[in-house]
């Protein structure tokens, strides 16, 4: 089932000769439960393409459909509604707010809608998160691992119909890497979140079922987990 | 989630919540107190005019008989009808109107000029008093504007504490741009996060406000104290009697309320519209839009000057309304310190010392001619008295030939040339003032000494002198004589009619005045004439003032106890007959020096509060500056900036932010004082040994100290903390 679609997005940042083509009309689908990374050198383009599909940012040109909704054509509100309920964002640098405890910043979606939560899935998300203990604790009395988990569990409390991680290992060593890796992976095969995850790290795209490759703000190419391309090490 | 987070956040900022909430009490404290005052004020020319003109509203003048008069009365808003006697002239009534709703007086005081038959031009309005509620003739172009001056001034103010207050705002807003750009990429709607910030600015703000307001009808009260104890002495003033009504204090919280929200929306719609993209982006750091380098520091500091001419730069707007408000309050106190001194410089000269010696206590007798004055015999044998005139004052003018004008005026260009248009001329001749001063005769005698003439009551003594306007400046008089001093006799003219002149002997020429607390006319040959003489002109001449004054003179070295006690005494004797108004010299003295220091405390007061607002407002500035720029600190760190060049960063950035104000505002105080020495013609050197230096430089040290104290604050924490943490800048709370 395809639950997101991009069609012709360009997005071009300044004007004349200070014209800087950031995407270039970019096409793209993505099916429920799809675990796509996306790789690309610095520059190309690829957090650009995650802000735009968590409309964090608006596109220039083209259309992004996310469950049969054209959010490119949303206003400020309605886009914040959208990320609230349908995007759960993680991000290299965690952002977390500060002054709020573990378990506030988790909750923060739902506290935005004035909804309570689901205390099961809530209790199930941070076991498996493994912070459960962490919950009244503040942000920057955690490690960076766990001030990443943290994120991934605000960014999953909703269950948004996309997971958009930028970089999300970028800030973490080589055992909190694969941890994190391992928990998108899980949330991805027992919760079956679909995760578009943006990295530059080989290693870690390869732990997708997609690689789609962009690169100056083009789709160079996309290949599936088990593809012919994929065995050919075309990476 | 909101209520924990900005508590939360109130709980670790500490020092910009308190900025916020001290920026709102001075707000809500000045507000109040401005209302209050206004109030008061109000209140005060309220009573006033009634006092004065009648508290009538609307009135009617005609023909009126009792059944008109009833039909009045039964005018639905019409309170009531009173016939006023004292004007009422038959066969014509003067009724005044007293409505109930008096905002509708210009309509139904035509509606009743209609129903009575009468013109429109019978009914009048009390113009003045009306005013004061706002209530204007529609059909009136230019109506009084007191009370709308006093709203615009309200507003004012209230606009210029929005600007000043905005800022405390924006720092401790600004300083989260990132936070909430992390609340937008997660699903915070623009309006979600103003309301936050809203909710925030209402909670840190409530009891500032109160607070403020409480204490602002306090210091109200005690202005209107402090007036009343200044002006006791202003004749025919009636005392102010502090009023209050609950109505003024909504309106005072309610400005308050009102000033505090606007300025914390302007920041907060201002972050709430940034994009989650632009917020998340924001570390808080400093840019410079364009390259600009600062060029004097540079030269002047090296690298430290640069990096500090630039974060000021790149500050530039967040600290205009510091400087503003600093720079404002700043000249307002130096210029008011500089007119009060120029004003006590020029005081003293044209008042207490010219007159030191011209009276000790003045007496002025009501409505009562000097030919009554037979209680001055009684008034020279009181105690300490050393000499009395009594005299009264006449218009006349005179003619004088051109032939009999001096060879000095002539020397000048003439009458035309020095007086212009105060001398007449005509053919040969020209007419001139001649103002008359009555003496009793005794006193009269007694100038005649004065002079070294033989003391007689058959004749005039002439004041002949015209200011030499060519040659001197007002404050600086000099004198040439007027005409050639050849005549016997002086020839003076009723000054309304200008006819049938009277021919009076001239005892003597002088350029002497007598001992007497007047100014003469410039331009004029003033005439001292005895009692005796004015009693055989009087008819024809005429014009005399109404009332009689009485100079008293005391003994050499007399204080103000023994003068008070004299002026009781000498009142005592004039007041068994008639109606007196007195003052003494010393006494004078004493009440315009406590008048004078009133004003000055006053406008002292406000100056200070502007620049407490001034000064509060660099210092959360200042405050707020610093922790924006922690990560900018740390980045100079982490090149190997050493504590000591950071330092000596803080220093240039004090010495600008506190410096630039006090520049701009010296040199115009200079301007502004030069020009009110040219222009009262006064001795620069002389204001120049009185000149406000102390205050000033008090003034100049508290900014300095502020300034400095802000820096020395946030530059030890700046320097005291962690370089990964900051460089980092997540975690920062």
């Amino acid at each position: 089932m395809e639950i997101l679609k991009c069609d012709g997005i360009r997005k071009v940042y300044g004007s004349g000769e200070t014209c800087v083509t950031a995407l270039d009309r970019i096409d793209l689908s993505v099916n429920k439960g799809e675990f796509v990374a996306i790789v690309g050198a610095s520059g190309s383009g690829k957090s650009t393409l995650l802000h735009i599909l968590g409309s964090v940012d608006q596109p220039t040109e083209g259309k992004v459909i996310v469950e049969g909704t054209d959010i490119s054509t949303l206003n400020r509100t309605q886009s914040a509604i959208f990320r609230r309920r349908k995007v759960g964002l993680v991000y290299q640098f965690y952002n977390l707010i500060p002054t709020l405890t573990i378990r506030k910043n988790i909750l923060m979606p739902l506290l935005l809608d004035k909804r309570k939560p689901n205390q099961e899935y809530f209790e199930q998300v941070v076991s498996t998160l493994g912070i459960a203990d962490k919950l009244d604790f503040l942000p920057n009395q955690l490690s960076g691992g766990q001030q990443q988990r943290a994120a991934i569990a605000r960014s999953l409390i909703y269950r948004p119909v996309l997971l958009l991680a930028d970089e999300p290992t970028g800030n973490l060593d080589q055992k909190n890497s694969k941890e994190i890796m391992d928990m998108l992976k899980l949330s991805n095969r027992n919760l079956n979140q679909t995760i578009l995850l943006i990295t530059h790290d080989e290693k870690i795209a390869l732990e997708a079922d997609r690689i789609v490759t962009i690169e100056d703000g083009r789709i160079v190419s996309d290949h599936f987990h088990g593809s012919a391309e994929w065995h050919r090490g075309i990476l | 989630m909101w209520r924990d987070y900005s508590a939360s956040f109130i709980k670790k900022n500490r020092v910009s919540s308190v900025s916020i909430m001290a920026a709102a009490f001075i707000s809500a404290l000045f507000l109040s107190l401005l209302c209050s005052l206004f109030f008061n004020f109000w209140n005060y020319e309220v009573e006033r005019i009634i006092l004065e003109e009648g508290d009538w509203q609307g009135r009617i003048t005609g023909k009126v008989s009792e059944d008109d008069l009833s039909l009045l009365q039964n005018f639905a808003n019409v309170e009531k009808v009173v016939v006023n006697e004292e004007l009422s002239e038959e066969p014509e009534i003067v009724a005044d109107v007293y409505f109930h709703n008096f905002r509708t007086i210009y309509q139904d005081m035509l509606l009743i000029t209609e129903k009575l038959g009468l013109d429109a031009d019978a009914a009048s309005y009390h113009e003045l008093l009306l005013s004061r509620y706002l209530i204007h003739d529609p059909q009136d172009k230019e109506p009084p504007l007191l009370m709308a001056f006093y709203l615009v001034i309200l507003i004012i103010v209230s606009l210029s504490l929005i600007l000043i207050i905005y800022n405390s705002f924006a720092v401790s807003m600004n300083a989260r741009i990132h936070q909430f750009g992390i609340f937008s990429s997660i699903g915070a709607t623009p309006g979600q996060i103003c309301i936050c910030l809203m909710q925030e600015a209402a909670v840190l703000c409530a009891v500032p406000i109160l607070a403020g307001s409480i204490i602002g009808i306090g210091l109200s009260f005690g202005t209107i104290h402090v007036i009343n104890l200044l002006a006791a002495d202003a004749s025919g003033r009636h005392e102010a009697v502090f009023r209050y009504h609950p109505l003024v204090f909504v309106a005072a919280i309610l400005v308050s309320v009102l000033t505090v929200l606007i300025s914390a929306w302007l920041p907060a719609r201002k972050l709430s519209r940034l994009t989650p993209l632009e917020a998340i982006r924001n570390t808080g750091e400093l840019r410079l839009k364009k390259k600009k380098q600062s060029r004097i520091l540079s030269l002047l500091f090296g690298m430290e000057g640069e990096l500090a001419g630039n974060a000021l730069i790149a500050q530039k707007k967040a600290l205009r309304t510091s400087r503003l408000s600093l720079t404002l309050s700043f000249l307002g106190f130096t210029v008011m310190l500089c007119f009060f001194t120029l004003s006590g410089i020029s005081t003293n000269h044209t008042y207490f010392e010219r007159y030191q010696d011209a009276w000790d206590v003045m007496v002025t007798v009501k409505d009562t001619g000097v030919e009554n004055m037979n209680l001055l015999e009684e008034i020279r044998e009181l105690q300490r008295v050393r000499s009395s005139v009594a005299y009264q004052k006449a218009e006349a003018v005179c003619s004088i030939p051109e032939t009999d004008i001096s060879d000095e005026v002539n020397a000048l260009g003439g009458p035309g040339a020095v007086a212009g248009d105060f001398v007449t001329a005509g053919k040969g001749s020209c007419l001139v003032k001649a103002p008359v001063v009555i003496m009793d005769d005794a006193g009269f005698k007694e100038y005649c000494e004065q002079i070294g003439i033989v003391p007689e009551v058959s004749g005039t003594i002439v004041l002949n002198r015209i200011w030499d306007s060519i040659n001197s400046n007002f404050r600086y008089k000099e004198y040439v004589p007027f005409i050639k001093e050849e005549q016997n006799t002086i020839s003076l003219q009723n000054a309304g009619q200008g006819e049938n002149p009277v021919e009076i002997p001239v005892l003597g020429f002088t350029r002497e005045p007598p001992v007497l607390r007047e100014e003469y006319a410039n331009y004029a040959l003033v005439q001292f004439i005895p009692l005796s003489v004015w009693k055989e002109i009087a008819g024809q001449i005429g014009n005399a003032e109404a009332d009689t004054c009485i100079r008293v003179l005391g003994e050499d070295g007399i204080v103000l106890a023994e003068l008070n006690a004299l002026e009781a005494d000498v009142v005592h004797v004039v007041s068994r007959e008639y109606t007196v108004e007195s003052e003494n010299r010393i006494q004078e003295k004493v009440s315009d020096e406590s008048m004078r220091k009133g004003s000055m405390l006053i406008l002292g007061t406000f100056c200070a509060l502007l620049a407490l607002i001034g000064i509060a407002n660099v210092f959360s500035n200042t405050l707020g500056f610093l922790r924006q720029r922690k990560r900018e600190f740390a980045q100079y760190m982490s090149v190997g900036m050493t504590p000591g060049s950071m330092r000596k960063m803080f220093c240039i950035e004090a010495l600008v932010i506190a410096g630039r104000p006090l520049l701009i505002t010296l040199p115009l105080t200079v301007v502004f004082a030069g020009f009110m020495i040219t222009a009262s013609y006064l001795d620069p050197v002389e204001f120049l040994i009185k000149a406000p230096v102390v205050p000033i430089m008090i003034f100049i040290l508290a900014v300095f100290g502020f300034v400095s104290l802000a820096y020395y604050i946030g530059g030890k924490r700046m320097l005291n903390c962690n370089l990964t943490d900051a460089l980092r800048n997540d975690s920062a709370g």
